[in-house]
């Protein structure tokens, strides 16, 4: 394989003269040419691992394995070997015994929360000890889906919810189970993915978009192994109304771009999992001013049965209870102020307001309302109040597509 | 182990909250079908199971509970609910007893302005909008105690309304104010386009950050104004989804929104404090405590609680004062009395909405601090606290600086204390400014012969010619010959620095403002013009020798200029100097820090 780039980099960086001790390559995008046939191959490094695609769609193709090549440095070397079956740093830690080990943490903690109670459970040594279990049998950096659970617990634990925190262990005790089982299965896998990531040797289930438009109507900062481990961002796509999660971890690089924003999605993956499905976008471009006809047509793919909504976040929540934190957009019928904010569809099906969470934006909202605007959709985190389906508002527009955050 | 096909929710849950090691109630073994030896484990496993399956089939059958529906009703604690005075109760939303909104007598008006909180300012600010409005109804007095007081207020943390209602005001005043309004518009457009071209790939230069400091300034003055794309891109700088502004500019960026009241900028203001940490969080928090709106206070409390970093505390702190919260005066208090030089400053600051009379005399120790940046903001915090007990001490601190912008911070002190014992109903202590303080030195007469006056007229004249002619080195030339023929004329310096203002050579600018200072610094203090032109050539040459990496001369030219009386410079280079000097000073402590 011809180096000239290489090459000519190397005669660069002398001319230059200088040198940037602190760097670290977090992707590459590059145009490979095999055959004469020229691919655009993205390699980026994520949870220690390097994630492959190239414009054809192929994460094995030979546009990638050239660029794998290039960057390792084999067409150099007098001994170049193929690359071997490395596995993946965020597993490394984790072979078959360290698997049980997670499963037996794991374990070990929803015992310690459900001895004490969840009302005591905040001030128990033995629940704070079998948590530092489990981050410390797990791989480092925190995995962030193991990361999300221990956020969530200790949120439910402080809040002291315990239909929440039931659900969020019981999550937890099936990928224990996941983790013990010895022949492993899709549905299996699928968990032990969504929590952990690729296993090494196994091939993720990677969907691949091309050519969307999507908007960014939400984001946030969630809490993990630490406080504010990620940010969330809440992407709709305008085709049929699909809504993603661009999950960022703290320091990390994600899309960039405001919120609200309009991005045409050159190149994407979708991970299967708990909902919203996680998206990396690779190849984008960002438009900061939202169109009035883009702002239509996420009218037009709002939801509007509640009825379908509460089926569809009960059948995701049943699917993954630690790690689905459904989101939505609504275009309720109609609203009702009276005691407090009600959705209604045009069933007549009702949608209340979350209120125990993001209090502050609850009251922006409420004041907004009060002052006359009138939300044409909202969008906002589904949750569940007792027996009814909630929403924890995070954006709203009228009508006349005044856009506001919450 | 045996299944129960249907568990008693209302035992799951007592187990789930009491915990399965209480067996007083029922027996959970029992109660979920398991085994009388099964182990905690087990069980565990199965209460779980049990609990998430009958909760997760619930959803959605029954309606809507109205415990759900109903408005959370929690709201933050009344601003100055401790003050039972007039302006103490005195409600800037319309929501208390006593509001804003109801005043109609323009001099009580006028006094709000001058010795209220921000918010309280603000509301006088847009009442006395309103009742020059109604003017055939309020005496021409009045109107011209208004307009003049308009005019001349020099507020910056209110400078958004005062910069709309001086467009409204007649004469030059209006003039004045409608050019800035233009000028305003102008860098508007210009930085949405520059945003679009940014985003678009089309530069790669973010355009906020490069602006000029007194143009940022300027520009953020009125974010209320601003399109809902430049907001969104400042939202994205102050998240740090920009993909290319460092971090020590994002600082900057939300210093320079410290007296920004848009709410547009909350959620991004939140996510910093959620997720961010030290100077980021602490600028985050003084802009937050300055935005009216129901998220702040929940955000704030929530990370004042959880941080244990004294300058995010301080900030979080004096944040929550602003929104009558003062749970972090005891820690502010403290520190002030442990006397810390590196909190003093920020303490001082949070005192400004933490303080009541209480806390005077712990803040009155700083007005003879050697440090003037403490001095003036202990003055500065007196003014807000508005003590009647420290009128004396500040007399005397005037009388013996001779450091001209401590003269005025406590100029402006001792009349928003007097305006504020006049709402209060106390005895007006009247100031005799002709007593206070030492007065200036007369000029002395001149001794220069008549050939040198004429010949120094002469140069001069033919400056200001070839200054016209657009020939700066000819003008300069003439204006150093008058100067030399004059040692104590001041008026061949003044026109070598605005020559070189004007033409942007701001290094050269500097030499003959100093020495145009040396000879008669109360004649450039009082100018408008001459002090707009010197404020700007120190602040852009501190940009420059920022930018090369000399931070300490930066500091040097910075902290220069805040010794001397700005309060007739433009609010917006006002604004950019102080934040420039708070960003190098503190700059400044890091690298002693980290030195150490």
């Amino acid at each position: 394989m011809s180096t000239r780039l290489r090459e000519a980099a190397i005669r660069h960086l002398r001319a230059l003269g200088t040198t940037t001790p602190g760097g670290s390559v977090r992707r590459l995008t590059m145009d490979i040419k095999v055959d004469g046939q020229i691919e655009m191959v993205s390699l980026s490094l994520r949870d220690g691992e390097v994630q492959c695609v190239s414009s054809d769609g192929h994460n094995d193709g030979r546009h990638v394995v050239a660029a794998l090549e290039f960057v390792a440095g084999l067409t150099q070397r007098d001994d170049s070997l193929p690359p071997g079956t490395e596995e993946s740093t965020g597993w490394r830690s984790l072979k078959a015994p360290q698997q049980s080990d997670l499963a037996d943490a794991l374990d070990e903690l929803l015992t310690a929360v459900t001895r004490v109670g969840i009302d005591k459970a905040r001030y128990a040594p033995s629940v704070d000890a079998a948590l530092e279990c489990v981050v410390e049998v797990a791989a480092e950096p925190t995995p962030p889906g193991l990361g999300r659970f221990i956020g969530r617990l200790r949120q439910e634990v402080l809040s002291g919810q315990p239909r929440r925190a039931a659900r969020i262990l019981e999550g937890a005790a099936r990928l224990a189970e996941a983790l013990r089982v010895e022949t492993p299965t899709d549905a299996s896998e699928q968990r032990v993915r969504a929590w952990l990531g690729t296993r090494p040797g196994s091939v993720p289930e990677i969907e691949l978009l091309h050519d969307r438009t999507m908007i960014e109507v939400a984001r946030e900062w969630l809490p993990g192994s630490k406080r504010a481990s990620v940010e969330r961002r809440y992407l709709i796509d305008l085709t049929a109304g699909a809504i993603y999660r661009e999950d960022r971890p703290d320091q990390a690089a994600a899309s960039l771009g405001p919120c609200p924003r309009q991005i045409h999605v050159g190149l994407a993956e979708v991970e299967p999992g708990p909902a919203p499905q996680r998206i990396r976008v690779l190849q984008y471009e960002v438009r900061p001013e939202v169109p009035a006809e883009s702002w239509s047509r996420l009218y037009q793919v709002a939801r509007r049965s509640f009825a379908q909504l509460t089926e569809t976040y009960r059948r995701e929540v049943q699917a993954y209870p630690t790690l689905a934190e459904p989101f939505a957009l609504i275009a309720p019928y109609r609203i009702e102020l009276n005691d407090g904010f009600v959705a209604i569809d045009s069933e007549g099906h009702q949608l209340a307001l979350e209120r125990t969470e993001r209090r502050g934006s609850v009251l922006a909202f409420y004041d907004l309302l009060n002052q006359g605007l009138e939300p044409a959709w909202l969008a906002g985190r589904l949750t569940d109040f007792g027996t009814n389906l909630c929403i924890s508002p995070f954006a709203f527009a009228t009508r006349n597509h005044d856009y506001t955050r919450l | 182990m045996t299944h129960e096909p249907e568990p008693n929710w209302i035992a799951l849950e007592h187990f789930l909250r009491e915990g399965i090691a209480n067996t007083q109630y029922a027996d959970p073994r029992e109660e979920l079908g398991c085994a009388p030896d099964a182990e905690d484990r087990e069980v565990a496993r199965e209460l779980v199971r049990s609990a998430a399956t009958y909760d997760i089939e619930e959803i959605g059958t029954e309606s809507l509970n109205p415990e759900a529906m109903r408005h959370p009703s929690v709201r933050p604690p009344p601003e100055g609910a401790a003050d039972p005075s007039f302006l103490g109760r005195l409600s800037a939303s319309g929501t208390g007893d006593i509001s804003v909104e109801q005043i109609d007598d323009v001099p009580t008006i006028l006094a709000v302005l001058r010795a209220g909180s921000r918010k309280q300012r603000r509301a006088a600010l847009v009442r006395l909008g309103e009742r020059l409005h109604e003017r055939p109804a309020i005496p021409g007095e009045a109107v011209r105690a208004a307009t003049q007081t308009i005019a001349e207020l020099r507020d910056v943390e209110i400078g958004y309304e005062l910069a709309r209602l001086r467009t409204e005001l007649p004469g030059a005043p209006g003039r004045k104010a409608r050019n800035e309004d233009e000028r305003w518009k102008r860098l508007a457009a210009e930085t949405k386009e520059a945003i679009r071209r940014f985003w678009d790939g089309q530069s790669s230069v973010e355009p906020i950050h490069v602006l000029p400091g007194d143009d940022r300034a300027l520009l953020l003055m009125r974010t209320p104004d601003l399109a809902p794309m430049v907001l969104n891109h400042i939202n994205a700088i102050i998240e740090g989804n920009d993909g290319c502004v460092p971090r020590e500019s994002r600082v900057g960026l939300l210093a320079s929104l410290q007296h920004a009241t848009d709410r547009r900028l909350v959620p991004a203001l939140v996510a910093v404090i959620e997720s961010a940490r030290g100077e980021l969080l602490a600028e985050a928090a003084r802009a937050l405590g300055g935005i009216d709106d129901p998220r702040a206070h929940p955000t704030l409390v929530e990370r004042f609680e959880r941080s244990i970093v004294s300058e995010e505390r301080v900030a979080l702190a004096g944040a929550l004062g602003m929104h009558g919260d003062c749970r972090g005066l005891p820690e502010v208090r403290s520190l002030l009395q442990q006397e810390q030089p590196s909190s003093i400053l920020d303490a001082l600051e949070a005192m400004e909405s933490l303080g009541s009379s209480e806390n005077s005399e712990l803040v009155v120790r700083f007005v003879d601090h050697a440090d003037i940046a403490i001095a003036v903001q202990a003055v500065r915090t007196l003014a807000r606290i508005s003590d009647g007990r420290v009128l004396d001490a500040l007399s005397d601190r005037y009388s013996t600086t001779t450091v001209p912008a401590l003269r005025a911070a406590i100029e402006d002190a001792l009349s928003a204390i007097a305006a504020r014992m006049e709402l209060r109903g106390e005895e007006v202590a009247e100031i005799d400014w002709s007593e206070v303080g030492n007065k200036p030195a007369p000029p002395e007469g001149s001794r220069d012969s008549l050939p040198a006056i004429v010949f120094g007229w002469r140069d001069y004249f033919m400056g200001r010619v070839w200054l016209l002619l657009g020939r700066v080195n000819w003008a300069v030339a003439r204006f150093e010959s008058a100067a030399r023929r004059r040692a104590g004329w001041v008026a061949p310096l003044i026109g070598m620095g605005m020559a070189f203002a004007r033409g942007e050579q701001y290094a050269l600018a500097l030499p003959a403002f100093r020495r145009a200072i040396e000879l008669d610094r109360p004649r450039i203090e009082r100018n408008p013009i001459l002090v707009r032109a010197m404020a700007k050539s120190f602040l852009h040459r501190a940009e420059q020798v920022e930018r090369e990496g000399r931070n300490d001369i930066a500091r040097g030219l910075v902290g220069e200029m805040l010794t001397f009386d700005l309060r007739r410079a433009p609010g917006t280079v006002r604004f950019e100097l102080k934040r420039k000097h708070d960003v190098l000073r503190k700059e400044e402590e890091d690298d002693v820090h980290s030195a150490a």
